[in-house]
């Protein structure tokens, strides 16, 4: 069969225990991946030096290619830490959440991602959501079950929850990236800077172009006068600083002038 | 856990495949879809995501009732000997019970496919088979054929065995059949050290650890553990059934519920106790796949005490562990992803 060993990558039980732990977390910060590197060297290979983390994982990667699967590597939109997480790159339905949840709760996810999509700021209301439940396939769900369903997410890391509103993990948005711009091309926004899927993030007023918290952090950098990369026009947000080795809180470098519409996570 | 320990695992030989049919009356099985896992059942998000291969505009494959008209085809007999747990003699059992009632040449189905569909098939019964395991969702054989083989599923065993020799090859997982009574399968680790890969990562999987405490209460009683005293350790933990939490959500529904329906509790009905009272128990699964050893373990840690501290279950889990090694001269115990991560 034609599988790893064709490939120019090795796999040995480091990597396959790294794999599995990956797998059994679902998604996981930089620190920890770094840290289960080690320990997966600790376990089987206790006298060879750990590769970089960034070789180890391509590594595995060019094995996993023709499996189309990948251990992918995101950014959290709203504090900037580097997360990981192994994702299916085919857009099949089984891929996706659909073997953990009943129809009318994937129902349920579509119409919140719809609503997430849509929203200006990336979030949507609890009550927002509740209100379509009427709207759901499949078995008819009371809006008291639907809270728990979305629960049921939030603990899965499918959704984030602020203040009663739900906005996407970023292991969502790793896994789904794909699937959300093939399903709402002409809603979805991006970053105009990575150009990578966008829910959270800064927009220019005048000319609507948007940014992820973190690249807006990177863009902007030091810069006294941040200005829109595409109009030019004067960046009216408050630029987040962002350490990715502290775990915390990113602080805002300047004084308050609008109302930041990114949370702190 | 001898039937997983015997099996062929990840690369039955395509030599092994007897004319024997292994399935027989299944009574706990029951006539309509199983309660707990009907849920998961439909569970494709339906026409809005455009199908990648020509397996997902397909019919249903026949439900459950399916086994049960096998009862009529054969003289099918039990055996409980070691080859039984063949997943292929299973699939081909399978296979002849859901064969329609006018086989001909042309069946109510495509033609035989690409090898690279197989292949694909292989690929995506893989990922369900992972995000199954890492949900801690019963691989229920019937599922897996509904969910992702579909109309291939005259062609199951070798996609099943391709998954299997990936899953190995690439993870290190053997994808064995747990229970030939329930058809359910279930993903084991295969790497040796067969260690705690208690990683020090911190709580990362809270789950875990709050299984794991609930089981050492039950274990450390050696009966059922009423819903108040549950509680009363929860409470150490700062988990109160009312009271929502940051992690947990529900904390209620998860252990009374969910950790039920995936197998690892059983709440029960405390008999001939008004006001109505209930208890734990550990589920099937926990037995299949947590050892005393590790609740001991588990304990020592928690409490910062020897296992010795519990003389009497330390010394059951020990037997329990040379029983185990007894049972399997190759090494390792079979367990899932659930220990310690």
């Amino acid at each position: 069969m034609q599988s790893s060993s064709r490939r120019m990558g090795v796999m040995t039980d480091v990597h396959r225990r790294f794999l599995q732990l990956l797998m059994t977390h679902g998604v996981m910060e930089e620190r920890e991946v770094a840290h289960l590197q080690k320990h997966c060297y600790k376990v089987h290979d206790s006298s060879a030096t750990a590769d970089k983390l960034e070789d180890f994982i391509n590594n595995i990667n060019s094995v996993l290619e023709s499996l189309y699967i990948e251990i992918k590597k995101g950014i959290t939109e709203d504090d900037g830490r580097p997360i990981y997480a192994l994702v299916n790159l085919a857009t099949t339905p089984v891929s996706k959440m659909a073997s953990d949840y009943a129809e009318n709760e994937l129902d349920l996810f579509r119409k919140a991602l719809e609503l997430i999509i849509d929203s200006e700021s990336g979030f949507a209301s609890s009550t927002n959501i509740l209100n379509l439940v009427d709207q759901l396939k499949g078995k008819r769900m009371r809006k008291k079950e639907a809270e728990q369903v979305l629960q049921k997410f939030v603990q899965n890391k499918w959704l984030i929850e602020k203040e009663g509103e739900f906005t996407l993990h970023g292991r969502a948005i790793l896994e789904m990236e794909q699937y959300i711009r093939g399903m709402y091309p002409d809603s979805v926004k991006t970053c105009n800077i990575c150009h990578g899927l966008l829910i959270q993030g800064q927009s220019c007023e005048t000319c609507g172009i948007r940014m992820h918290l973190p690249c807006v952090a990177k863009y902007f950098q030091a810069n006294p006068e941040p200005h829109c990369p595409h109009c030019n026009d004067y960046w009216p947000h408050e630029i987040p600083v962002f350490d990715p080795e502290k775990e915390g809180e990113p602080t805002i470098s300047r004084p308050h002038r609008k109302s930041l519409r990114s949370r702190q996570h | 856990m001898s039937e997983a320990s015997k099996a062929a695992a990840c690369a039955p030989d395509p030599a092994g495949a007897t004319p024997r049919s292994v399935m027989h009356a299944m009574p706990e099985m029951p006539g309509g879809d199983p309660q707990p896992l009907a849920a998961q059942a439909a569970s494709l998000p339906g026409p809005d995501i455009p199908p990648l291969g020509p397996g997902h505009a397909r019919p249903r494959s026949p439900p459950p009732p399916a086994p049960e008209d096998e009862e009529d085809d054969d003289d099918a007999e039990m055996e409980e000997d070691d080859e039984d747990d063949d997943p292929k003699a299973l699939l081909q059992a399978a296979e002849e019970g859901r064969a329609p009632p006018a086989p001909g040449a042309a069946q109510a189905g495509p033609p035989p496919p690409a090898p690279a569909q197989l292949v694909q098939k292989a690929h995506e019964l893989m990922w369900y088979v992972l995000v199954k395991d890492q949900q801690r969702m019963v691989l229920w054989f019937p599922d897996m054929v509904k969910d992702v083989i579909g109309s291939y599923k005259k062609w199951c065993r070798s996609i099943l065995r391709r998954t299997s020799l990936i899953l190995a090859r690439v993870f290190g997982l053997h994808l064995r059949l747990a229970s030939l009574h329930t058809m359910e399968f279930s993903l084991v680790k295969a790497l040796e050290p067969e260690e705690l890969d208690r990683v020090a990562l911190g709580n990362r999987m809270p789950m875990t650890g709050l299984l794991l405490m609930i089981l050492s209460l039950i274990y450390v009683k050696g009966r059922g553990a009423r819903e108040s005293a549950v509680w009363n350790v929860l409470r150490i933990l700062g988990l109160r059934p009312w009271k929502k939490h940051t992690t947990f959500a529900d904390v209620r529904r998860l252990i009374t519920e969910e950790f039920v329906q995936q197998n690892y509790l059983k709440y029960q009905r405390v008999p001939y106790v008004e006001p109505p009272e209930y208890e734990f128990f550990w589920g099937p699964r926990a037995n299949r796949e947590i050892t005393k050893l590790q609740i001991m373990e588990f304990l020592a840690r928690v409490f910062k005490k020897d296992p010795q501290a519990w003389p009497s279950r330390y010394r059951e889990a020990l037997e329990e562990a040379r029983a185990l090694r007894e049972a399997q001269p190759s090494a390792h115990c079979p367990r899932s992803s659930v220990s310690e991560d």
